[in-house]
């Protein structure tokens, strides 16, 4: 057994102060230390101000910015989603529902057999991962650089797919329509469809 | 039937073989495949076309195994789901041998080739096989850069299964279904090589009432059902096991739930009663939920005689006040659980004081219920009984439109060892011809019966005075195995439960005083009433006289009883327990919502008499189940059953157990004499699978492949008639007539057959009664 | 000083509702409520770059008593859930509450047993703000729609009959048990 190392009375300051030890005196070389954080002081008021002035000034956010979600169109007005709900799959907070059904010849929103019924993504649970845009497969989802999202109450942050949808360009036309005349599905996903000129 | 389950059954020594696969010793039965084998060690090959209840096919050739027997290896590698095992066999999978493992990932690659890459919109994507196995066995790059085979898709070859080609890999497993297990060989492989497809006959399309199955073992998409396509991915369903409620069959299922609705239904597995399949009618016939407006809140009928929605305590008060110290009535219906049944079984005892209780929601006799009572509920019959029977007698029974499973079995074994099959239907019905069965006109046609011969009974039985007496008189005699199928699912259970006028629950005789006390200790009440109670067309007669003040109604269709059944009910205090609006709630004098079958737990009976419980699938549903509100009601009465949950009902009904003293004796009825006919036709009817049942409302597609109605008379009748075959008729009684075209067949001159329920042809709705005189002219 | 509730409906109220609805919109001082990563950017929030000051809140406080806002930073375990609430009392009324980022708003990912699913269980909130974790901008936003909300807020008998009109509405909303999809 080892003897115990008897604790020392007191440390640090007291210590000192008992062992009656001079603190020195500084003074002559403080003198310049503080000028010199005066002068970085004095110079700041030249520099650039840092502050963002949001939201007078609201500056671009950086690409791949993970921002709102988009639901994308073809050309011709077309939806790309084809209600696959593999965003839904890839989802890690379950904040995506959808319900495909199929498109039928009167009434045709995608091209292909199937398209997105019902599409909602709830912003409240939503982690702005991007796992939803890796996993679709026509590149129907994608993110914008929105960010001013806060609302007020949890409803208005469940988007449905008219609030996700992206807006028609010029000379689009609002689904249901049919296809491109002689075109297939095939055809769209390669993007060989007659481009809509935009003005 | 499997080597294995063959061990089972026969006690004759079955020689064993070991083999070596992988460089593991196996011993399995002479006979088993090396696919089989293999799986007994864990080990899994890849296959497309193999299936354990199909015959070996080898059709899609993934399986491919390196083989080697005696030190002799095969040239080539062989489909390890087509070769049996041997001595000596030394077998190389895709773990051990790289020729397997090549061989497999080039079949794969070779199935690809034209396989479209539409994954993400297929139905069967991230539950495919293919998918899977192109995962753990195929090759991470296609060499194919050329353009995929392309077919028009999907093309529907029947109104419920859509059939997308490009995707088929030719396994064979859907036509193999169709022809071996169902005996309806509607689809079929055409052509040859490249241009292979499974098609359908023109003039035959896909109607088996079994086609759901070919979707289900679908190793890819290429089969869907129409009604599934597109509504949900398998990652975002919730799958509970549950059980069918559309027959007595008992068939295990797979309930599919999604927020809260039933997106669709699967065959569970259950190797000793449904095997792995089930009918369309058990898969597809679930929108009956969403199909009509449901009762929600409870509703109680005001002084302007129109309903009103109201709150709970209201409504059982005012329930409760119009049956308390009333002479009342219970119609339970076909359609509970047993747990419902039990409870409104000791309600109408406990709460009301009566056996005026009956689960027969069709046309009954009293020789029924005295047959019900002291031979069908202690019947021991089983599935295992048909796959070992020498002969299968069928009497008021329709096996492939009454309880489909049921037919399956017999047919398995029709097909495999030709079993002796005799009916006693009118005419050969499609199932009959299937069966083989041999039609007899009376019992006495039916010859060696023995032990193992197994008689089925049906419901319809019933409607033939004196049947029932002569059945038992028959297995007295012979030793017989009897089995009693009802069509509904809840009553074999509601008979066990005692829903019936003669019974208390556990098949105790409400006439036996011994049964009564033993009944009343556990129920902690006095004394329970002593007289044999009303059947169901008495209770309906009573209302109507006013012997009777109320009556407590569950799931029941008036018109399944007797065209007058409504009206008799008009003049009384009507208490419903429904689930949604029906006939019954638009006389309701209070009506009470109940939980739907997902919304609830709770357990069915099928006919072997074997519990099927099931779980409740929405879980955070607000409807109760019957016998909750069966409680809440009598607690209100002031003379509560003390049933507050499902559980603590199987509880109670468990610690009761079943009546083991002398059981009431069977009352025999003599057959009727039969009347001179005249110019008329003796009607006789059963009902289709698919019809125009209540469960099976809102399925559009499955409505679209029930066999069309049809009247069935004899070619000398026709002649009478001066009708050829397709040409309507009019057939008429007292009450009404119907027209339907006509379909010569094999049957008895002074017979005419008509389905009961179908679309134009709603027997007791029509002509008022089911079994009748009818008159028949052209139309 | 609860004068300013004893006041008769009109001219004199809405003046006061609107002077005391800017007065209170610009002297926000948010108690210091950082729970997890959402609080290192409500941090960003106070410093330099985004300068909390500008909106008259360059204070956090640590005493709920001198603070009238609670940002709700993080996830919420069900452990913390008591001294939320507890913080949240000892707040001076009028009081107001942003639930910062997934977590706080709903649950976020954390669907399980130990976090709240969502901050609005235990406290009132105004404003919900989505992200994980929201940008500075983004809270700022919210503070922002918050002053809105704070500005335009009523007093006395309005409030009260605004009270009456939003449990009007609530008692005839659906419920949500009946709604589709991730409104159920």
């Amino acid at each position: 057994m080892t003897e115990l190392t008897p604790r020392p009375d007191d440390l640090g300051l007291t210590a000192a102060a008992k062992a009656n030890v001079p603190i020195e005196n500084q003074n002559a070389k403080s003198f310049f230390a503080q000028l010199q954080g005066f002068w970085v002081t004095f110079t700041t008021m030249f520099k650039k101000v840092t502050t963002v002035e949001y939201p007078e000034v609201k500056e671009p956010m950086a690409e791949g910015f993970h921002g709102r979600h988009q639901l994308n169109r073809y050309d011709d007005g077309l939806e790309k989603c084809i209600g696959c709900e593999l965003c839904a799959w890839a989802c890690p907070a379950d904040a995506i529902l959808v319900e495909g059904e199929s498109n039928t010849e009167d009434a045709r929103y995608s091209p292909g057999e199937r398209y997105g019924k019902v599409y909602q993504i709830n912003y409240l649970r939503c982690i702005f991962c991007g796992l939803c845009v890796e996993a679709c497969p026509t590149r129907a989802l994608t993110m914008t650089n929105e960010y001013e999202l806060a609302d007020d109450s949890r409803s208005k942050l469940i988007f449905e797919k008219e609030d996700l949808l992206a807006p028609l360009r010029s000379g689009a036309l609002k689904p249901p329509h049919p296809m491109a005349e002689g075109k297939t599905h095939i055809d769209y996903y390669r993007g060989d469809i007659t481009d809509i000129k935009n003005d | 039937m499997t080597p294995e389950q063959a061990l089972l059954e026969t006690e004759v020594a079955i020689e064993m073989i070991t083999v070596v696969i992988d460089g593991f010793e196996v011993t399995v039965p002479k006979g088993t495949l090396v696919i089989r084998a293999a799986e007994k060690l864990g080990i899994q090959i890849p296959r497309f076309c193999d299936h354990p209840l199909l015959k070996p096919a080898g059709a899609c050739r993934q399986c491919l195994v390196d083989i080697e027997i005696n030190g002799r290896a095969f040239p080539k590698p062989q489909a390890s789901c087509t070769i049996p095992v041997e001595n000596n066999m030394i077998v190389k999978t895709q773990l051990t041998s790289t020729v397997a493992e090549k061989a497999q990932e080039g079949i794969m690659e070779f199935l690809l080739i034209n396989h479209p890459l539409d994954c993400a919109v297929c139905d069967k994507g991230g539950e495919c096989p293919l998918q899977n196995q192109a995962m753990s066995t195929g090759r991470p790059e296609s060499r194919f850069e050329g353009v995929k085979r392309t077919f028009e898709k999907p093309i529907s070859i029947s109104s419920q299964v859509l059939l997308d080609r490009e995707r088929c890999v030719l396994c064979a497993r859907c036509t193999r279904f169709s022809e071996e297990i169902a005996g309806d060989p509607f689809i079929t492989l055409n052509e040859r090589g490249a241009l292979q497809q499974v098609g359908i006959y023109e003039k035959d399309p896909f109607e088996s009432y079994y086609s759901g199955n070919t979707v289900q073992i679908c190793p890819v998409g290429a089969l869907t059902g129409t009604s599934y396509r597109f509504r949900a991915r398998p990652f975002d369903l919730v799958s509970i096991d549950s059980a069918c409620e559309h027959c007595a069959s008992g068939c295990a299922m797979r309930t599919d739930i999604r927020r809260g609705k039933t997106l669709r239904r699967l065959a569970g597995d259950d190797p000793s009663v449904n095997e792995e399949w089930n009918c369309d009618k058990g898969r597809w016939a679930f929108k009956y939920l969403t199909n009509r407006e449901r009762v929600t809140t409870p509703m109680i009928r005001g002084a302007d005689g129109e309903l009103h929605e109201t709150s709970w305590p209201e409504a059982i008060a005012f329930a409760a006040a119009g049956l308390k110290d009333k002479r009342a009535g219970v119609l339970v219906g076909g359609r509970t659980t047993v747990e419902d049944a039990y409870g409104y079984s000791k309600f109408a005892r406990v709460a009301l004081g009566t056996n005026d209780i009956d689960f027969r929601a069709r046309p009954h006799s009293d020789e029924e219920t005295s047959f019900l009572s002291r031979v069908a509920l202690n019947l021991k019959t089983t599935y295992k009984d048909i796959d070992v029977a020498d002969q299968v007698v069928l009497l008021g029974f329709e096996p492939e439109e009454e309880s489909p499973i049921v037919f399956l079995r017999i047919y398995k074994q029709v097909s495999k060892r030709a079993l002796p099959v005799l009916s006693d239907a009118p005419f050969a019905s499609r199932g009959s011809e299937k069966l083989g069965a041999v039609l007899i006109s009376d019992l006495s046609k039916i010859a060696n019966l023995t032990t193992k011969s197994v008689v089925i009974v049906g419901e319809r039985l019933a409607e033939t005075r004196g049947a029932f007496s002569s059945v038992y008189e028959l297995i007295n005699k012979s030793g017989a195995k009897l089995a009693w199928i009802p069509r509904r699912s809840g009553e074999p259970g509601a008979l066990a439960a005692g829903a019936i006028p003669t019974l208390l629950p556990g098949g105790r005789p409400v006439t036996d005083p011994a049964a009564r006390v033993d009944v009343a200790a556990a129920w902690s009440v006095e004394s329970l009433p002593t007289s044999q109670g009303r059947s169901t067309s008495e209770i309906l007669l009573a209302l109507n006289v006013k012997n009777l003040d109320a009556v407590v109604i569950g799931g029941v269709d008036p018109l399944d009883i007797s065209s007058t059944a409504l009206t008799q009910l008009l003049n009384s205090f009507v208490v419903s327990l429904e689930i949604s609006h029906s006939a019954i709630t638009a006389v309701a004098d209070v009506v009470l919502p109940v939980a739907a079958v997902i919304e609830k737990s709770g357990s069915y009976l099928d006919w072997q008499g074997s519990p099927r419980v099931f779980e409740k699938a929405i879980a955070d549903s607000l409807s109760r189940s019957d016998v909750r509100i069966l409680s809440m009601l009598a607690d209100e009465m002031g003379s509560p059953i003390n049933l507050p949950t499902v559980s603590a009902t199987a509880r109670e009904i468990a610690s009761l157990g079943k009546w083991d003293g002398t059981p009431v004796a069977f009352e025999k009825s003599v057959s009727e004499k039969i009347t001179e006919l005249g110019e008329k036709l003796n009607l006789k009817s059963w009902r289709l699978l698919l019809d125009l049942g209540t469960l099976q409302g809102g399925e559009a597609n499955l409505a679209g492949t029930a066999r069309k109605a049809s009247a069935h008379i004899s070619k000398a009748r026709a002649e009478k008639i001066g009708v050829k075959s397709g040409e309507l008729i009019s057939i008429s009684s007292e009450l009404g007539s119907l027209e339907l075209p006509v379909e010569i067949c094999e049957m008895a001159d002074d017979l005419i057959w008509v389905p009961r329920n179908s679309i134009g042809s709603q027997v007791i709705a029509n002509l008022g009664f089911v079994n009748g005189q009818v008159k028949v002219i052209k139309a | 000083m609860g004068l300013e509730e004893k006041l008769p409906a009109g001219f004199a109220l809405t003046t006061v509702e609107n002077l005391a609805g800017y007065m209170r919109k610009n002297s926000l001082w948010p108690a210091t409520f950082g729970l997890a990563c959402c609080a290192i950017e409500m941090m960003a929030f106070g410093g330099g770059r985004y300068d909390a000051a500008r909106f008259g809140m360059e204070v956090f406080r640590a005493s709920p008593r001198q603070a009238d806002l609670m940002i709700v930073a993080g996830r919420v375990s069900n452990k913390m859930a008591p001294v939320l609430r507890q913080i949240y009392d000892q707040m001076a009324a009028p009081n107001w509450v942003i639930a910062m980022g997934a977590c706080a708003s709903s649950g976020g990912m954390f669907n399980n047993y130990a976090i709240v699913q969502g901050v609005d269980h235990i406290v009132p909130v105004d404003i919900y703000l989505p992200g994980c974790p929201p940008r500075p901008e983004m809270l700022m936003d919210a503070i922002l729609k918050l002053h809105e909300h704070i500005g335009n807020e009523k007093l006395g008998v309005n409030r009260e009959q605004i009270i009456r009109e939003v449990e009007a509405a609530a008692l005839a909303a659906k419920p949500t048990h009946q709604l589709n999809g991730l409104l159920s």
